[in-house]
């Protein structure tokens, strides 16, 4: 995996802030907010100045049971070819099942079975996609019953199986230790982090005893110290910051951008 | 298992959390809680982001008044979050809490044919 450095999830609220920010050095777009037959104008600029664009996919589905829905992937690849992209991602997740959209990243049972759909589902966008695909580990606030493997064994085997690589998000290793009591160290000692495409960080609140994943909130220094722990094992080929609503000052978010660097800059 | 049956456990564990749904065996029923209400939670703000409108007209009793509507009218596959939006509107309306169309001003109207 090339080195990608520092980034910044790139969103049309904050496009002239990310395009004029010193040290951006690659972004991700959600890819469901692009359209496939031109690029905003911003994204447009970065490419052209060089800035990798990575398409970052959150409706796919890759977990459910149901048919995989190909013109989703379609999409994907469409951008993905787009923005010229090195590498495309989504998440171990499903957000479909019954006829019932969730609008967000649902866990998926730890099991053998669950396994062999989620690997079928991606084997399957692999062969639409003509890009590397690099799959994310989710926050989630429930988990299944009888789990038959440890998070990060299910990773390891779905990553084994389809050569896929990893998009590992410390903060929401963050939020499961809080919320679920899962040991991130512990975590990433188990994981396969010789296929880490990149990180994600991001900031969020702590609402009557749950810590929510907000993006939307100051990146506190937990969420740091988890991604200096995964450091002090492999340093991370690109780091991305993810701020999704309630955007602070520009000065605020070149803030975070630096004590990622600080981070990086330690376990150098 | 079978891909069917994990298909129907998916369907309802989101059928709980989305249709009051009966929580399935296994589960704790606190953290389904939880979960559901951060799932509305994120339907409320994407919904008064697309439709400011709303929240403007209705101040303080946005908030009760979606997840009213939310919870009675969870959003199925191939509705997007806008016609989610405009569904909520028309249902507000229906039900008298906001009156005319609301009016679009000529830049969001400008703006909107750019999407």
């Amino acid at each position: 995996m090339e080195d990608l450095g520092v980034g910044i999830g790139w969103r049309s609220e904050i496009d002239l802030s990310v395009e004029r920010m010193a040290g951006v050095d690659f972004v991700e777009v959600v890819a469901e907010n692009l359209h496939t037959d031109h690029l905003p104008e911003s994204l447009r600029v970065l490419r052209e100045r060089g800035v990798p664009v990575l398409p970052h996919a959150v409706s796919l589905s890759l977990g459910g049971a149901e048919p995989l829905d190909t013109q989703r992937v379609e999409h994907l690849a469409a951008v993905a070819r787009l923005v010229d992209a090195p590498l495309v991602s989504d998440h171990v997740c499903f957000v479909r099942a019954g006829g019932l959209d969730s609008g967000h990243l649902m866990p998926l049972p730890r099991t053998r079975e669950a396994l062999d759909v989620l690997v079928a589902n991606v084997k399957t966008a692999q062969s639409i996609v003509d890009t590397p695909f690099a799959l994310e580990n989710i926050a989630a606030l429930l988990e299944w019953p009888d789990a038959e493997l440890t998070e990060a064994r299910f990773l390891s085997e779905l990553v084994e199986r389809t050569d896929c690589l990893l998009l590992i998000d410390v903060a929401n290793l963050y939020a499961n230790a809080r919320n679920l009591g899962t040991d991130p160290a512990a975590m990433l000692d188990e994981l396969p982090l010789e296929r880490l495409a990149y990180v994600h960080v991001a900031g969020g609140v702590e609402v009557n005893g749950v810590y929510h994943d907000t993006h939307a909130h100051a990146v506190p220094q937990e969420v740091l110290d988890v991604l200096g722990e995964l450091c002090a094992r492999r340093r991370p080929p690109g780091v991305l910051l993810e701020r999704d609503d309630l955007y602070p000052t520009d000065a605020e978010l070149a803030g975070e951008l630096a004590s990622i660097r600080d981070v990086l800059a330690a376990h150098a | 298992m079978s891909r069917e049956e994990l298909a129907e456990q998916q369907a309802a564990l989101l059928r709980a959390l989305l249709a009051g749904g009966e929580v399935p065996p296994g589960f704790d029923a606190e953290r389904l809680r939880v979960e559901a209400d951060a799932l509305l939670a994120k339907r409320r703000r994407v919904v008064a982001m697309l439709r400011p409108d709303l929240p403007e007209a209705l101040g303080a009793r946005y908030r009760e008044l979606f997840d009213t509507y939310g919870r009675a009218h969870p959003r199925h596959v191939g509705t997007g979050m806008r016609a989610d939006a405009n569904a909520f509107a028309d249902w507000l309306r229906e039900r008298g809490e906001i009156s005319a169309p609301p009016k679009r001003s000529a830049l969001a109207r400008l703006l909107r044919r750019r999407d």
